[in-house]
């Protein structure tokens, strides 16, 4: 029984071990489409991430028209889709095992640069192990909890994809505020002194003396 | 695989074995038997390159693998060229014509880096090629097999060392989301400053040069006579 024990604490551990990672958050630049494919190992696997269009070169226009966003199952059904967004969290439970896609859609003709994390998620349950093997109750609890601390560096990402966004739209404004203001001024002294010079040709004798 | 070597040592049921083995093949350590979920595919296009980037802090480790997928001709793998920079311009990784390549750095400099893939000239073929990317920072990329075989330790109590660091990694995290809120706040509040200052000064500049104006052209026309 204790021998028996042994081998199935080793066999939970190696379990554990098989540490169904994720990718940092990586940034690519998105033309037209952009697809990104990821693994997954088991059925039932929650897939969960989240994704930020951090360079919007946009010149006046507040609103970020958006990316489309959407995720192919490796039997080729659309399991989740987004429209119109310019950054969001996503979580699907997966249908079936195997190679899972991820496109980003660009409609507008401007590259964007998108930032996105995908995760995904296993919790061992009854159907990983053999007939006669059990399921140890701490090996779930250790999956959970592993998997809620997943969650919580997931959201870190996505604050860190964010602030990133907002760091380049506050640079974006300090250097507008400087620029046009600098640019006004001279403008202003320009018109000014234009104003000046069409009023001395207007008193000038060789248009017409004293027409004015 | 020295940890499927230890368990065929003693016996067991017929069943157990075959699935340790599996599990040894989907594990981290044999990577090119069978892939796992843990790295991402990209598509590298026939002409240009594919980048990758990301923001890294200072000080920390970067670990990366790469390798071609081609199924359909597996004894003419395709070949790719990788280069990464570090935002500085430095150039961190070069490989040339390479089936598999890696690359591991720490970052001495807080910025983008940036990794570019594109296919080599020797395969023109219109195909697109598949590039396998693992791709991990800090935590993820330290090597628990030589802290467990330093310490000594397996199983649960490894895990929970894992979980430990990943808490640990939390924290540094939002230490820095923290540092870098302040950084744009700060920022944020010059170019409010800023914002008031300029428009005021503006109005004075507009008040100043029509001044400019008005004492120009009286000038001019008591010289001129007119007045």
């Amino acid at each position: 029984m204790e021998n028996r024990w042994g081998k199935m604490l080793a066999l939970m551990g190696l379990l554990l071990l098989n540490w169904v990672s994720n990718v940092s958050s990586l940034s690519v630049t998105v033309n037209e489409v952009e697809c990104v494919y990821e693994y997954v190992l088991y059925e039932g696997d929650t897939v969960s991430g989240n994704f930020v269009v951090v360079d919007h070169d946009i010149f006046w226009s507040s609103d970020h028209p958006g990316i489309d966003f959407d995720v192919t199952s490796p039997g080729g059904n659309t399991v989740h889709s987004l429209k119109g967004t310019s950054g969001d969290k996503f979580e699907f439970k997966a249908p079936r095992s195997g190679m899972y896609k991820f496109c980003f859609h660009n409609p507008y003709s401007t590259p964007e640069t998108v930032s996105f994390y995908i995760h995904v998620g296993h919790i061992p349950t009854e159907h990983d192990l053999a007939k006669d093997e059990h399921l140890d109750p701490i090996n779930v609890k250790i999956a959970e909890l592993r998997e809620a601390l997943e969650s919580v560096t997931a959201e870190q990402k996505y604050l860190k994809a964010r602030d990133a966004r907002h760091r380049h739209t506050n640079e974006s404004t300090r250097k507008r505020v400087i620029g046009y203001t600098v640019a006004e001024y001279i403008m202003l002294a320009l018109a000014s002194a234009l104003q000046v010079v069409y009023i001395r040709r207007l008193f000038s004798k060789s248009v017409a003396y004293n027409r004015v | 695989m020295s940890k499927c070597k230890g368990m065929f040592r003693g016996g067991g049921s017929a069943l157990v074995w075959p699935i340790i083995l599996l599990l040894c093949l989907t594990s981290n350590f044999n990577r090119n038997i069978l892939p796992v979920a843990e790295a991402i595919w990209l598509t590298i296009p026939s002409s240009g390159t594919k980048c990758v980037s990301e923001e890294i802090q200072n000080n920390v480790v970067v670990l990366a693998d790469y390798y071609v997928i081609d199924e359909n001709n597996p004894d003419h793998i395709p070949t790719v060229s990788a280069r990464v920079t570090s935002p500085y311009g430095n150039n961190l990784h070069q490989n040339t014509n390479a089936t598999h390549g890696q690359f591991a750095f720490t970052t001495s400099e807080a910025g983008n880096y940036l990794a570019c893939f594109w296919k080599d000239g020797s395969h023109q073929q219109d195909a697109e090629l598949t590039l396998g990317l693992d791709w991990r920072i800090g935590i993820a990329a330290k090597d628990w097999d030589s802290v467990a075989k330093k310490d000594k330790i397996e199983g649960v109590e490894l895990v929970l060392r894992r979980l430990e660091g990943a808490v640990q990694a939390i924290h540094g995290n939002l230490i820095y989301l923290k540092d870098r809120e302040a950084e744009m706040r700060e920022v944020s509040e010059r170019t409010n400053a800023r914002v008031a200052w300029f428009s005021i000064m503006s109005l004075g500049v507009c008040i100043v040069v029509s001044l400019v104006q008005l004492w120009y052209l009286k000038r001019y026309f008591i010289k001129k006579k007119l007045i």
